[in-house]
C-alpha cells in the first residue's frame, strides 16, 4: 500500500501568548492522498489554519510531538533550507486575504514563486504565469496592481501564484472566505479544475457547503480530529 | 532572483526611501563641503607659503649674513637651484598719507628689503601686484597731482616748450571769457607766470579737447615723461616690480596695509573716498630702529618713499603687514650696508670694512624636487661657501656665521619655517574629519530608523515571501540591496550637491553678503501662493496636507523674510579675511576625500540596513501572514 501524499501523525502545536501557553493542535492526525481534494472543516480557533501551516512547512510542530510526512518521508526534522525548497517546489499556498504584494503587478505577483531558489526560474515563471492568468481570465489585468482588482480577481491571481511552480499540493486557507457567494463559487470551480488536473488540494473552511465540493472532509474540534466524512 | 525586482519596486513606488536618500545625500554633501574647504585652505597655506618664501630659507636675523653675493653664487652653482635672492627684514613704522592734515596714521609694518628681479625669480612677486593700471576714477587725481604738487617741474619742463601760438591757443581755451583781441592775449601771455601756465595746462588737460593741437606734440611728450603712468599702461606694473618711481626708489606695501583699500562683499577692492586715497599717488615715511653689532638700539632711521604699487599675496597676515623696499635702502636703514670700521679709541682711524649683509636668503629649486632635498643642497652649498670665505682669509668681521656653531643660523624649508602655522591648520582639518565622521553615525541612525519603519510596514510581504519559499538570507538580501541602493544613490547625490555648493562658494558668499532682492520676493510670494493653494485644496478636512502646506509656507516665508531682513541690514560677510588669513574662499572639491566620504556613507547605509534586515529575517512567517 502506498503512503498518503501528505500526513500528520499525532501533531501538537502550542503557541505562547506572553507567559501563557495556548495549545492549538492537540494530537491531531490526518492524511490526504495523492490527487485527493480534502476539506478541513472547523470553527474559528479550532486549529485548522495552524494545521495547514504545519503541513506546508511554514510552521513546525512542537518538538518531539508527532510528525508530518510527505510521501512517507518526515518533513518535521528537515533543515530550514530544505523546508524553503519544500515550500517552493511542493506546496502552493492560497490565503483568505489573497496576500498579494501591493507594489508588484498581477503578472509579477503570479511569477514571484518562480524567482525564489528552487523555483522554475524567471523566464519560465513568466511564461507559465501568463498561461495561468490567461486561463483564469486575467490576461487583460497583467500590468495592473492588486489594488485595482476586484476580490475575485485578486484571489485568482493568488491561485495563479500558488500554481506557478507546478506544486504537488495546494493548501488553501478559507479561499472563498472574503468573497461573495458567486465569486466564491468561481474560485471553487478553479480549484476543482486544478484538482481534475491531478493536483492534491487541502482546503480549510468553516462552511459545510463549501466542504461538500471536496472529495472528503474532516472536522477539527479543539485541535484534534473529530470526525471524517466521505 | 526576486530581490532586485522587489528592491526596485520598493524604491520607485514609495516616498520613504527618498527620505533616506535625502538624509545620506545631505550628510555626504556636508562632509564634502567642509573637508574641501579645509583642504583648500591647507593647500592655500602651503602654496602661498612657497610662493612668498621660495623652497628654502637661510635666515640669520638682526646681524645678517655677510658675503651673501658669494653665498648666492655658490648656491646657484647647483643645477637643481633656479634662483636665490637676498632679503633684509626688519620691523618699522609706516606713516600713511591719510587722513588730511598733519596728524597722519602710522602702521606697524614688516619691512622686507629685496632685490626685485631675483626676488621675483624666487617668489613670483611680480605676479602679485595689485594695480595693473591706474583705476579710471583715479586718473584725474593723478593728473591733478602733477600740476598741484609738481608745478615747478611742469613750469621747468613743459612750459618752455609752448611757443606763442600754443600759449595763445591755451589761453583762449582756458580763459574765463572769450577774448577777441589778439593784442590783449599777447599781453596776457607776457604777464602769466610759469605756475599759472602749469595750472592752465592742468585745467585744460582735464576739461579741454584736442590736447596735442593746442599744446603741441612736444609739450605732450614732455608731460608723458613727467607722469609716464598716465600714458603707458605698463608703467605702473614696471614701477612695482622694480620698486622705483620716476627713477626714485619706491616701496610696495601689501594691499591690506592701507586702510583705504576696502574689500567689497564681492571680493573686489575699492579705494576709499572715490579713489582719492589710491596709495600710488602718495609718499609714505618708513621709520626703523637699527640695532648695532652688540644688540644696542641706535637712533631711529626714517626715509620718505613714494608708493610704486601694492601687492596681494592672498595671505591676509602678510598683505596686512609687509612692505617691499629696495634692498640697499633697508640695508642703510638697518645699518647692514657696507660701512667702514673705525677704531673705537680713535674714530678717525679706519680699521676695515664691514660688508653689506642680508638677514635671509630665499632659494627656489627646480619644480618637482622636494623642498627637503633642496634644503640639503643648500646646506651643502653653505658649507662650501664657508670654506671659500675661510680660504679668502677674510677678517673675523667679514666671516659668515658657522652652520655648526651658530644656532641663530637656520636653513629650513618653507614648510618647516611656517610649521607653527601649517601644523595647526593640518590638525584642524583632521579634527574636522574626525568630528564629521559622527555624521556617518547620524546617517546610519537615520537609515536604521527609516528601514525599521519599512520592515514594520512590509511584515506581511515578508510572510508572503517566506510562504512561497524565500529563505531568511534572501529576505536579508532584499533590505541590504535596498540599503546599498539608498547609500550609493544618496552618496552620489551628496557628492554632486557638495560639488555644487563648494564650487559656488564665492557666489553663495556674495549672495549672503549682498542678498538679492528677487530671491526674497520669490520666496515670500511662493509662501503666499502655497497658503492660498493649501486653502483651496483643503478638501475632506484632512489634517496632514493642511499641516504640510502650512509648514511649507512658514519655512519658505521665514527664509524669504529672513533674506529680506538680511538685505536690509546690509548682508553678512562670513569669510572675513582678517579671521581666515586668506582673502578668497577655497572652492575646489577635494575629490579624494569626497569619494572616500561617499564610499563610507554607502557602506554605512548597508551596515545600518543590516540591522532592520536581520529583524525582517527573524519575523515569524505565520505571525507575519496574520499581520494586518
Amino acid at each position: 500500500m502506498s503512503s498518503p501524499h501528505l500526513e500528520a501523525r499525532d501533531v501538537y502545536k502550542t503557541y505562547q501568548l506572553g507567559r501563557i501557553d495556548v495549545p492549538v493542535l492537540k494530537g491531531c492526525s490526518m492524511h490526504v492522498n495523492r490527487g485527493e481534494f480534502l476539506a478541513i472543516l472547523g470553527s474559528s480557533g479550532s486549529g485548522k489554519s495552524t494545521l495547514m501551516h504545519v503541513l506546508g512547512g511554514l510552521d513546525r510542530a512542537d518538538r518531539g510531538q508527532g510528525e508530518v510526512l510527505h510521501e512517507g518521508e518526515p518533513i518535521t526534522g528537515r533543515s530550514e533550507r530544505q523546508l524553503n525548497l519544500y515550500r517552493a517546489r511542493t506546496i502552493g499556498f492560497v490565503f483568505q486575504f489573497y496576500h498579494l504584494l501591493p507594489e508588484l503587478t498581477v503578472l509579477e505577483n503570479a511569477m514571484l514563486p518562480g524567482l525564489v531558489p528552487g523555483g522554475i526560474g524567471g523566464g519560465k515563471a513568466k511564461r507559465r504565469a501568463r498561461v495561468l492568468l490567461d486561463q483564469f481570465g486575467l490576461s487583460h489585468r497583467l500590468e495592473h496592481r492588486p489594488r485595482e482588482l476586484s476580490g475575485g480577481e485578486r484571489q485568482r491571481t493568488a491561485i495563479a501564484r500558488a500554481l506557478v511552480n507546478g506544486p504537488e499540493v495546494l493548501l488553501a486557507d478559507e479561499p472563498t472566505g472574503n468573497l461573495d457567494e458567486h465569486t466564491g463559487a468561481e474560485i471553487l470551480d478553479l480549484l476543482s479544475e486544478a484538482h481534475r488536473d491531478g493536483l492534491t488540494i487541502v482546503m480549510v473552511t468553516h462552511d459545510r457547503q463549501i466542504a461538500n465540493r471536496a472529495d472528503r472532509a474532516i472536522r477539527l474540534v479543539d485541535g484534534a480530529l473529530a470526525a471524517e466524512s466521505g | 532572483m526576486y530581490q532586485p525586482l522587489l528592491t526596485s519596486r520598493y524604491l520607485t513606488t514609495r516616498m520613504i526611501p527618498l527620505l533616506a536618500v535625502a538624509a545620506v545625500a545631505l550628510c555626504v554633501a556636508l562632509v564634502v563641503v567642509v573637508i574641501s574647504v579645509m583642504t583648500g585652505f591647507l593647500n592655500m597655506v602651503r602654496s602661498s607659503g612657497q610662493t612668498l618664501m621660495g623652497d628654502v630659507v637661510i635666515s640669520y636675523p638682526i646681524r645678517g649674513i655677510p658675503q651673501y653675493d658669494l653665498l648666492i653664487a655658490t648656491i646657484q652653482e647647483h643645477p637643481e637651484i633656479v634662483a636665490a635672492t637676498p632679503v633684509v627684514d626688519t620691523w618699522g613704522l609706516l606713516r600713511m598719507p591719510y587722513p588730511e592734515g598733519d596728524a597722519k596714521e602710522s602702521e606697524q609694518v614688516q619691512i622686507w628689503g629685496i632685490e626685485p628681479e631675483s626676488f621675483s625669480a624666487v617668489t613670483g612677486f611680480s605676479d602679485t601686484l595689485q594695480w595693473k593700471n591706474i583705476p579710471d576714477n583715479v586718473s584725474a587725481d593723478v593728473l591733478q597731482d602733477v600740476f598741484d604738487q609738481r608745478s615747478e617741474e611742469v613750469g621747468a619742463t613743459v612750459v618752455p616748450l609752448l611757443d606763442e601760438q600754443h600759449r595763445m591757443a591755451l589761453l583762449r581755451a582756458t580763459y574765463h571769457e572769450e577774448i577777441e583781441d589778439d593784442a590783449l592775449i599777447r599781453h596776457l601771455i607776457t604777464i602769466a607766470s610759469d605756475r599759472e601756465w602749469a595750472q592752465r595746462i592742468g585745467w585744460f588737460l582735464r576739461n579741454g579737447i584736442d590736447h596735442s593741437d593746442v599744446l603741441g606734440e612736444e609739450a605732450i611728450a614732455a608731460l608723458q615723461v613727467l607722469e609716464p603712468r598716465l600714458y603707458d599702461s605698463e608703467q605702473l606694473r614696471l614701477d612695482g616690480i622694480t620698486l622705483t618711481q620716476r627713477g626714485r626708489p619706491a616701496m610696495v606695501p601689501g594691499r591690506h596695509v592701507s586702510k583705504a583699500n576696502i574689500r567689497t562683499s564681492t571680493g573686489e577692492y575699492r579705494v576709499a573716498a572715490g579713489g582719492y586715497w589710491w596709495l600710488p599717488r602718495f609718499e609714505g615715511t618708513l621709520t626703523t630702529l637699527p640695532i648695532d653689532s652688540r644688540g644696542g638700539m641706535l637712533e631711529p632711521e626714517s626715509i620718505v618713499l613714494p608708493f610704486a604699487n601694492e601687492f596681494a599675496s592672498g595671505v591676509y597676515l602678510i598683505d596686512q603687514t609687509r612692505v617691499m623696499v629696495p634692498l640697499d635702502v633697508v640695508q642703510q636703514m638697518t645699518h647692514l650696508d657696507e660701512a667702514e670700521l673705525v677704531d673705537e679709541d680713535d674714530l678717525t682711524t679706519v680699521i676695515g670694512t664691514s660688508p653689506a649683509r642680508a638677514t635671509m636668503v630665499l632659494v627656489r629649486g627646480q619644480d618637482g624636487i622636494p623642498a627637503t632635498e633642496i634644503r640639503d643642497i643648500v646646506q651643502e652649498a653653505y658649507r662650501s661657501f664657508q670654506v671659500k670665505c675661510v680660504a679668502q682669509d677674510l677678517p673675523e668681521i667679514e666671516q659668515p656665521p658657522r652652520l655648526d656653531r651658530d644656532p641663530g643660523l637656520r636653513i629650513l624649508t618653507w614648510e618647516e619655517q611656517n610649521a607653527s602655522f601649517i601644523g595647526p591648520v593640518e590638525k584642524e582639518r583632521e579634527l574636522m574629519r574626525t568630528l564629521f565622521s559622527i555624521v556617518y553615525l547620524v546617517c546610519g541612525a537615520l537609515i536604521v530608523a527609516i528601514f525599521w519603519a519599512i520592515v514594520y510596514e512590509k511584515t506581511r510581504d515578508i510572510g508572503i515571501l517566506r510562504s512561497v519559499g524565500a529563505s531568511r538570507t534572501g529576505i536579508v538580501f532584499i533590505f541590504l540591496l535596498y540599503g546599498l541602493f539608498v547609500g550609493v544613490f544618496g552618496a552620489l547625490t551628496g557628492v554632486g550637491l557638495g560639488w555644487l555648493i563648494t564650487t559656488n562658494m564665492p557666489t553663495i558668499h556674495d549672495a549672503m553678503s549682498e542678498p538679492p532682492l528677487w530671491l526674497g520676493v520669490v520666496l515670500v510670494s511662493a509662501s503666499g501662493l502655497l497658503v492660498v493653494w493649501t486653502g483651496l485644496h483643503w478638501r475632506d478636512r484632512k489634517l496632514l496636507p493642511l499641516l504640510l502646506g502650512v509648514l511649507g509656507a512658514v519655512v519658505l516665508g521665514g527664509i524669504g523674510v529672513g533674506e529680506l531682513m538680511l538685505r536690509q541690514s546690509g548682508g553678512v560677510v562670513l569669510w572675513d579675511p582678517a579671521v581666515y588669513y586668506f582673502t578668497d574662499i577655497p572652492s575646489e572639491v577635494d575629490w579624494a576625500s569626497a569619494w572616500i566620504t561617499a564610499g563610507a556613507a554607502a557602506l554605512c547605509s548597508v551596515i545600518a540596513a543590516a540591522i532592520p534586515a536581520a529583524r525582517a529575517a527573524d519575523i515569524d512567517p505565520v505571525g507575519a501572514l496574520r499581520y494586518e
